[in-house]
């Protein structure tokens, strides 16, 4: 820092002050540990994360096409009976959850699909666990959101309060080197560092496009951590060149970490909760049983709900009564009330999503006040592991659902004839007339499921992008304006 | 006595013109009023759900009863509430009610088909964890000590007035016990006082807040002496705080993180999509199967039905319900595999847990406040008890096939009764066994 | 006030052998100072002083030999020993977010002593602190202001042993004056006191003797003459000798 001519340019400059700091690092014993820690932990983050996930996702591929199997390997029967006999659909994980697993351990990955219901995704990883891991896992995600800040500060708090302390700064300023340029090469510095961290995050980033990931969700990904440590950056640039000693520079720093990344999220998902209450599925389903009550039961053609239907079709096809109708009259009941449940459940459903979306963009709202809530969502937005795309995965397999309930209530009704249906509990033999054969169990569409589009996530985590604009600019206004009052 | 007090109350008056200290102190009483606020309303929110659904459960069973006459479809058709009601403690200590349920409604069907269902709420604010006090006494309150007594010694040393004040006080105690002492009371207090302000709301029993009390006081001061020991010798205040925010890291993340990996390395569960599929695979097998094979599976575990197993048509809800019931039979060994790993896992992480001061805390309060896994799998026990009550009511009606009067539904089990028996049962075999 | 006897050495150290870190710092280290005198131990940077200093109040252990204030060895009857002696540090950084009157206040009740503001007001006044600035903030104080509401302290304190770390380092020629008037004040009332400096001239001014302290041993002792000061000449050639020895 010595050298200090009037001939060398501003960047030049910071330059050396950057140069400086590092120096500095490498022979603090404090820096240099807590750098190694920060970059073991990060990188074995990264590398235990992306082993689970592979797991993951070759399990789950692996029991999607066993249950594909099983359904069309089902022996001949009464089509009714697959019906209730069922499906299932398997969430597979998108291919940047090895960065952020987001919401998958909390929300079941499995859902078993079956005719007249909805049930809900069963087996939460998390209720399997050892809750060890309630205040923080080891996932990319979370080490780089909540310790690589402390990092940032551990490192540094002093960068400038330090130059203030030895009186290194008056001499710095009096020979021509605007604070300005000092607090910039310092905040260089700590841009390097920020640029090691993200190494271990890119390259396994870019691994996720082999899983077909497309390079502008990576690089958005990317970009939105870069944005977030640098908040950090600044703040910390901020408070060091604010505050004139050591000692009241890091417990600033060490007290707006405990506030922003350790109470903020959990404030927000408090506040969510209370001030949007969501009815749990077993409440809402009161409401859809009573809706569903007035449809009649399907199971059962004689329901006086069915009386409109019946007449409709006696004079479609002509006829006096359900005997002679070409097609078998329990298996149309079946097809139209399934339609018409369905569109209540999915009212409900929709309902239902929307509320816990309502409650989510609350605790997204709190982004504008902690980098961390922003980052947060950035990232599980952008990874596609948030609660969108758990839902997109809900529509999807409710579609597979009905899809395939509606195909065997199709069969039900064109290849069962009404007369062996009502008479399939008569005795063994018309037991097994009531049945169709088992190459009709081909009515399963193929599930696959993937997140969406990269466009469409990157649009919605827009809002969280501008949260981080938002307080990088509010920082630099306020850096340059303590830059021109240091002293 | 009035020596001690004249040093606390200089000591109080001293910090009281610190405003870092102040900040600190403010942000204590804030964050921890606010974590038991949240917390006594989401309890609020968790009775106002039972009530509702204790209330709407009851019309829905009415109306079922009151609709279907033939017995087996008045049983397929009637619904049970099952909960687990949270303690007077449980504000404080939301714990795992939000991972595991805590609420079902289940029916005559074969309950392993039932049980999984999870009524979870917000996954990605699940995700987040929700702020209550036991987080905010395990995990927040040692970064608020490590600021409070991180620079007790290095300031003044960094200061150049330790010297002075050493050769000046009448004794150590007198400045430095002081000093620490007033402080310690003051966080207490702060982080404590919304704690009691919730306990008197939600009635919470002395015996309780005094347990509580007790293990905060512990913990909180094995953080203040740990950052006195730490920073004991140095003059860099920062320094002593970088190296007590490690320790914090390492105990609250690293440690427990470790004894994870650790745990389910070595602990192998059963996949409960596997219980799941195995049962409706037997359920439904159950339809093409020849009705002996079901039946002589069932009285293998009821053979008071032995008799009665013969049917009339291809279909009677005797041998429906009781391949619901061999359905959950074949599943009952991979089932029991599967809580038993979650169980062990549950029990090694206690040991992990000692290594780690903030985890063991959790643990502590919320077994105290009956909301950890522990608490859930005794729920679930019930739920399963319960359901096998439910049918040992429904067989005699389904198999022995005499009159059934409508009357009788008064004396079907419900899940609040059960439970009151079950607690007089525990009763008074503890009673007998202390007689003895 | 002074109950010390006049013919006993109040402070005294022989044969003192202390190391820090396994560094042997003092080497057998041997001076005297009587009651009411005014000793100077005088050394360059690193010679020993401050572990003198710290040694007399109690924060080393001495590996050998013998450290006594009071006639009692320091670490054996450190609270009598601390009772006794006011210490005034180098830089005197009282809390800056307190007033003089605050700080020599909560310093007193530390040392369990009461004193009314009039009082404390006489302190301050015969360190001619000015009575405007006794109820700021020190943060606003200088050096001088400083090093008067220290020795203000120092004065309440009302102990017979006065020990001073580099008193005038940092005043202006006046305050010196002021402040080696108020020390002879203080041991003709009987006080002894002991100072370690680096300042020669500011040594010669105020002692009575002069200790030389050179790489933790005693080189030489100056007296000065009744009624006269210490010839600065002679001990300063014997200070400039750091390179023949």
């Amino acid at each position: 820092m010595s050298e200090n001519s009037s001939s060398t340019t501003p960047f030049a400059k910071i330059i050396i002050v950057a140069k400086d700091e590092w120096r500095y690092w490498l022979r603090s014993k404090l820096a240099i540990s807590v750098l190694a820690i920060g970059l073991l932990l990060t990188l074995s983050s990264v590398i235990v994360t992306a082993i689970n996930t592979m797991e993951l996702s070759h399990t789950r591929h692996e029991l999607q096409n066993d249950a594909d199997q099983t359904f069309v390997d089902q022996p001949d029967r009464h089509p009714h009976r697959m019906v209730h006999y069922g499906h299932y659909a398997f969430r597979a994980p998108s291919p940047l959850s090895v960065l952020d697993p987001g919401v998958d351990a909390y929300t079941g990955n499995s859902i078993f699909l079956e005719g007249h219901r909805q049930n809900s995704a069963m087996f939460a990883d998390q209720k399997q666990g050892t809750a060890l891991t309630q205040l923080g896992s080891l996932t990319p995600a979370f080490i780089v959101q909540t310790l690589a800040p402390l990092l940032l500060i551990l490192i540094g708090y002093s960068s400038v309060s330090r130059e203030r302390e030895s009186q290194t700064l008056t001499y710095l300023l009096s020979q021509g080197t605007s604070g300005f340029t000092l607090i910039a090469g310092k905040g260089l510095a700590l841009m390097s560092v920020i640029g090691l961290i993200l190494v271990p995050l890119t390259i396994s980033a870019l691994f996720s496009l082999h899983e077909g990931e497309s390079v502008a969700a990576i690089l958005g990904f990317i970009l939105g951590y870069a944005l977030y440590l640098t908040v950090w950056a600044l703040l910390v640039l901020l408070f060091s060149s604010a505050l004139s000693k050591n000692s009241e520079s890091f417990t600033a720093l060490a007290l707006t970490w405990i506030l922003l990344c350790v109470v903020m999220p959990r404030v927000a998902s408090s506040t969510a909760i209370t001030t949007v209450p969501a009815a749990g599925k077993l409440e809402t389903d009161f409401a859809v049983i009573a809706e569903l009550r007035k449809l009649g039961d399907g199971h059962n053609a004689n329901d006086p709900a069915f009386a409109q239907i019946k007449a409709s079709l006696l004079e479609k096809y002509n006829v006096d009564s359900i005997e002679q109708l070409p097609v078998n009259y329990r298996g149309v009941i079946a097809m139209t009330s399934e339609a018409k449940l369905t569109e209540v459940l999915n009212e409900f459903a929709e309902q239902r999503m929307q509320t816990v979306l309502a409650q989510t963009i609350v605790s997204r709202d709190f982004g504008w006040l902690s980098p961390m809530v922003a980052i947060r969502s950035l990232s599980m937005l952008t990874a596609g592991t948030s609660i969108e795309t758990h839902h997109k995965f809900l529509r999807e397999a409710e579609d597979l659902r009905f899809n395939f309930v509606q195909g065997l209530n199709k069969v039900h009704a064109e290849r069962l004839t009404y007369q062996d249906d009502m008479n399939r509990n008569k005795d063994l033999d018309s037991s097994n007339k009531a049945r169709v054969a088992a190459k009709n169990w081909q009515v399963l569409d193929d599930f696959a499921f993937a997140v969406d589009k990269p466009s469409l996530r990157l649009q919605r985590s827009a809002p969280a992008f501008l949260q981080l604009l938002a307080w990088i600019a509010v920082l630099i206004i306020a850096i340059r304006w303590v830059g021109k009052r240091l002293v | 006595m009035s020596y001690m007090f004249k040093q606390l109350s200089r000591e109080w008056r001293f910090m009281l013109r610190q405003k870092y200290l102040l900040v600190l102190l403010g942000c204590a009483i804030l964050i921890s009023g606010f974590s038991v606020q949240s917390g006594l309303n989401e309890i609020e929110q968790q009775q106002q759900t039972i009530e509702r659904l204790t209330a709407a459960d009851e019309a829905d069973r009415i109306d079922a009863q009151h609709k279907h006459d033939e017995f087996g479809m008045l049983a397929y058709y009637t619904f049970h509430l099952t909960y687990s009601a949270p303690s007077d403690l449980a504000f404080a200590a939301l714990g795992e009610r939000d991972i595991y349920p805590w609420k079902h409604r289940i029916k005559m069907l074969a309950i392993e088909g039932q049980i999984y269902e999870s009524d979870t709420q917000n996954a990605e604010l699940t995700q987040a964890g929700k702020i209550d006090f036991l987080f905010v006494i395990s995990a927040l309150s040692p970064l608020i000590i490590i600021l409070l007594f991180h620079d007790l010694f290095a300031n003044e040393r960094n200061s150049g007035r330790y010297d002075l004040l050493v050769t000046t006080a009448k004794s150590p105690w007198a400045l430095w016990g002081a000093r620490g002492a007033i402080r310690f009371i003051a966080i207490f207090l702060c982080l404590m006082l919304p704690f009691y302000v919730g306990a008197w709301v939600s009635g919470t029993s002395l015996a309780a807040i005094g347990l509580v009390s007790f293990y905060c006081f512990i913990y909180l001061a094995f953080w203040a002496l740990l950052s006195v020991y730490w920073g004991r010798n140095a003059s860099s205040a920062p320094k002593v705080a970088s190296g007590l925010i490690g320790i914090w890291v390492l105990f609250a993340f690293i440690t427990p993180i470790l004894g994870d990996l650790t745990i389910n390395k070595f602990v192998h569960s059963p996949k409960g999509g596997d219980i799941v599929f195995a049962q409706r695979e037997a359920v439904n097998d159950a339809w093409d199967l020849p009705k002996e094979v079901t039946m002589d599976a069932f009285t293998a575990t009821y053979p008071e039905w032995k008799d009665h197993v013969a049917m009339q048509s291809m279909f009677e809800w005797k041998w429906y319900y009781a391949f619901q019931q061999v359905g959950d039979q074949i599943a009952a060994s991979m089932s029991q595999e599967y809580r038993d790993a979650a169980k062990k896992k549950y029990q090694l992480a206690g040991y992990a847990s000692l290594l780690s001061p903030p985890l063991l805390l959790q643990r502590i309060l919320t077994h105290l406040a009956e909301t950890d896994a522990v608490a859930a799998f005794k729920y679930e026990q019930q739920v399963r008890d319960f359901h096998r009550e439910l049918r040992l009511f429904h067989y005699p009606f389904l198999f022995a096939q005499g009159e059934f009067n409508k009357g009788e539904l008064a004396n079907m089990p419900s899940f609040e009764k059960f439970i009151i028996e079950q607690q007089d049962d525990r009763n008074t075999d503890s009673a007998q066994s202390t007689n003895k | 006030m002074i109950e010390i006897d006049q013919a006993k050495a109040v402070i005294e150290a022989s044969s003192l052998c202390v190391n820090i870190k396994n560094n042997p710092i003092l080497k057998s280290l041997n001076f005297r100072v009587k009651a009411g005198e005014i000793y100077a131990l005088l050394g360059g940077n690193g010679a020993g002083k401050s572990t003198t200093l710290k040694t007399l109040l109690g924060f080393n252990a001495p590996s050998s030999g013998s450290v006594k204030v009071d006639g009692k060895e320091v670490l054996e009857a450190l609270n009598h020993v601390r009772k006794k002696t006011a210490y005034l540090p180098e830089s005197a950084t009282l809390y800056t977010h307190l007033t003089a009157r605050e700080n020599v206040k909560y310093f007193l009740s530390l040392a369990d002593i009461e004193k009314t503001d009039a009082e404390i007001d006489q302190a301050f006044d015969r360190v001619a602190l000015q009575t405007k600035a006794r109820d700021r903030h020190m943060q606003t104080y200088s050096k001088g202001m400083r090093q008067k509401t220290a020795i203000a302290l120092a004065l309440l304190r009302e102990a017979p042993i006065f020990l001073l770390d580099e008193p005038t380092s940092g005043l202006d020629p006046v305050a010196i004056d002021e402040f080696n008037q108020l020390v002879r004040e203080l041991a003709s009332g009987g006080a002894t006191i002991l100072m370690v400096t680096h300042d020669v001239y500011g040594a010669c001014q105020v002692a009575d003797r002069i200790g030389l302290l050179r790489d933790g041993e005693l080189v030489g002792e100056f007296s000065a003459p009744q009624d006269g000061q210490i010839e600065t000449e002679e001990v300063h050639a014997a200070f400039a000798q750091r390179g023949a020895a």
